[in-house]
């Protein structure tokens, strides 16, 4: 009981310190994860073995971390490894494509192929925020993304804002769409055992469809204010070439192997048998034998707060899930769900959506892991519909709100630096109903498909 | 080519700081940024700003607002940002100015040019300038100080590492009230004049 009120304790703390951003979240997470060792595994539950089993080390040295020659399995409780490798793997590509231009390059190829017309323009971004995002993470799209838009919208004379918004609701619905394209969805993958297909082919479907719908929403809100001030005469010889935001000409065709490679490598993963950790070595290696001059720099820019975060993240819901407290949400959800399917996905997906609206999803998805583990054991539900459905509301849930995800802050930073300040109410107004659509969309596909 | 000339003034709520910048910028002959700061983006960006004018000078509110990699969703502080980006363009083109809070003397430190500025005054005669301008009784004078000063202290203590109004921070901090508005301004351009 001790450990419990500990870890819950430790929990709410967590969160309170993160919202609030009194200190750094990295650091919330790290000292919440040590008072969880010696609160929660030490005087509450005086277990050695739970901390070994949190600090997961071993885990690493198992031949199923990276490789997996059976069935996937998904890894056990603590610090998931996997995920913090990956995702170190993929920041160490994404800045080696940065560094040569490549993300500029290719928003710039796109303008230029729909002749720099403002609605083909916001058509064609919001496409490629989603496409993009469903391999790279969302900060790095949305950064360069939006500092395009700008760009071009200097040039073109629209309001950036609406293209903005739109780009930044797209990399996140991509985001929903693979194994990689979220933190949440890494963290499901590696701990239910799901590949990059599986991901595809279930949430990515939903996606798909959800873009389809979200393309017609922005178009019809946003057809005007995007029209109105677009310039007719346009000077195309004062825009800047394709070729020319190319830093690196070399580097940039080796960039662009490794993330073919990295692409080839996520979606056959299931076949082939390397795991993500082993694909984010892959990557990350590549880029920086191939990069070895830039190699200390790419290292420096890689973002190790987050990873720490992560880090300490896992072992708080490690506390969570030893004490049982997990189980004890999960049996909660069951009883106001009264065991019915139907009822317990709308509560999932709403509950993710709203909670990610407000919060980190990362840390909420963690937590709900082990929940629908529970819900899925108890009343035999099937668990990948379940993670499915936590993936949607995680995913897009954090669209409604300029503090839900990532993107959304750097877009709204982005724009608001060059004098496009988006405040909370014109924020919400354009994005909180694209996210009610979209959470409602995937709930249906989810009952039409799996039930 | 004249010296660049930048003056910073950091002021409690009634003790006349902005008028002592106003009469610096005139004495001078150089542009004042204040409450203009925001008209003079819009205008050299070509956008509205009118609709945040209410933010100026606030701090963020921690609850609705989150960063990431250094990069804010809060629109005071974005605004706040713009605003720094537009004081060091300024700085860096060589042009004199003066400007009136704003975190201006932490942002602006770097520069050989700036010769940053505290304002203060006894509380009573605060009270009885802020009555006076405003129409206001006593108390609500008290009260309007208070909240002010609050805010100003807040939006300042949230940016910068150094407290607002403390002394280390500022080349100069003097209370306006021992020599009145004139006799400062004359103080501080014998100081500025002697700096330069």
């Amino acid at each position: 009981m001790l450990a419990q009120v500990f870890a819950v304790i430790i929990f709410i703390a967590m969160f309170v310190f993160i919202v609030t951003e009194i200190v750094e979240r990295h650091v919330v997470s790290l000292v919440c994860a040590l008072l969880t060792m010696i609160f929660v595994f030490g005087i509450g539950m005086h277990s050695m073995e739970a901390v070994i089993e949190t600090i997961n080390l071993k885990s690493i040295f198992a031949k199923e971390f990276w490789y997996l020659s059976g069935e996937t399995s998904g890894s056990s409780a603590g610090i998931n490894w996997e995920t913090i490798l990956f995702i170190f793997g993929m920041m160490v590509m994404v800045e080696g494509m940065a560094r040569v231009g490549f993300f500029r390059w290719l928003c710039m190829r796109i303008a230029r192929l729909v002749n720099y017309q403002v609605i083909p323009l916001f058509i064609t971004f919001m496409v490629l925020s989603t496409v993009l995002a469903m391999f790279i993470d969302s900060i790095t799209v949305i950064l360069f993304l939006a500092a395009v838009t700008i760009e071009l919208s200097q040039l073109l004379k629209f309001n950036p804002v609406p293209m903005i918004l739109s780009e930044i609701f797209c990399a996140n619905l991509g985001g929903s769409a693979t194994m990689c394209g979220d933190p949440p969805n890494i963290i499901i993958g590696t701990s239910l055992g799901y590949s990059f297909t599986d991901f595809v082919t279930n949430t990515g479907v939903i996606a798909g469809v959800c873009l389809i719908a979200v393309l017609v929403y922005f178009y019809l809100i946003f057809r005007k204010e995007l029209r109105a001030g677009a310039s007719k005469s346009v000077d195309y010889g004062s825009l800047p070439s394709p070729e020319s935001t190319i830093t690196d000409k070399k580097g940039f065709a080796v960039s662009c192997v490794i993330f073919a490679v990295a692409i080839v490598l996520l979606v056959t993963h299931a076949q082939t048998g390397l795991t993500v950790s082993t694909i984010g070595c892959i990557v990350a290696i590549a880029t920086l034998v191939t990069s070895w001059k830039y190699a200390i720099l790419l290292l420096r820019k890689v973002d190790y707060k987050t990873l720490l975060f992560f880090i300490g993240l896992f072992v708080v819901i490690g506390g969570l899930e030893q004490t049982g407290i997990l189980e004890v949400m999960a049996a909660f959800i069951g009883k106001i769900s009264g065991g019915n399917v139907m009822v317990m996905i709308a509560i999932i997906i709403w509950l993710s959506a709203v909670a990610s609206a407000f919060v980190d999803n990362i840390p909420f998805a963690t937590t709900m892991i082990p929940i629908i583990k529970s819900l899925s054991a108890a009343y035999g539900v099937d668990l990948s519909m379940l993670a499915w459905t936590l993936a949607m509301g995680t995913d897009i849930g954090g669209s409604a709100t300029p503090i839900g995800a990532s993107a959304n802050v750097v877009g709204i930073a982005t724009a608001s630096r060059e004098g496009y300040v988006i405040k909370w109410g014109h924020y919400c107004k354009k994005m909180m109903p694209a996210t009610v659509m979209v959470v409602l969309i995937s709930m249906l596909l989810i009952y039409f498909r799996y039930l | 080519m004249e010296k660049q000339l930048i003056i910073s003034v950091g002021r409690e709520y009634g003790s006349g700081g902005h008028e002592i910048a106003e009469k610096l910028s005139g004495h001078y002959g150089i542009q004042l940024f204040d409450h203009n700061l925001l008209d003079e983006i819009a205008a050299k960006k070509n956008l509205n700003m009118e609709h945040l004018k209410g933010l100026d000078e606030r701090r963020k509110n921690p609850l609705s607002s989150r960063t990431v990699r250094g990069y804010s969703s809060s629109p005071e502080e974005n605004l706040l940002y713009l605003q720094f980006d537009f004081l060091r363009d300024k700085a860096d083109s060589g042009e004199s100015f003066v400007i009136v809070g704003r975190c201006s003397e932490t942002i602006l430190k770097q520069y050989d040019s700036l010769i940053s500025i505290f304002v203060l005054g006894d509380r009573d005669k605060k009270i009885e300038r802020i009555m006076r301008l405003y129409q206001l009784t006593e108390s609500q004078a008290v009260r309007k100080i208070r909240e002010k000063d609050m805010k100003r202290r807040r939006y300042h203590n949230s940016f910068c590492d150094r407290k607002w109004g403390d002394s280390r921070n500022y080349d100069i901090s003097l209370n306006s009230s021992k020599l009145g508005i004139d006799g400062t301004v004359e103080l501080l351009t014998d100081y500025i004049d002697r700096r330069r």
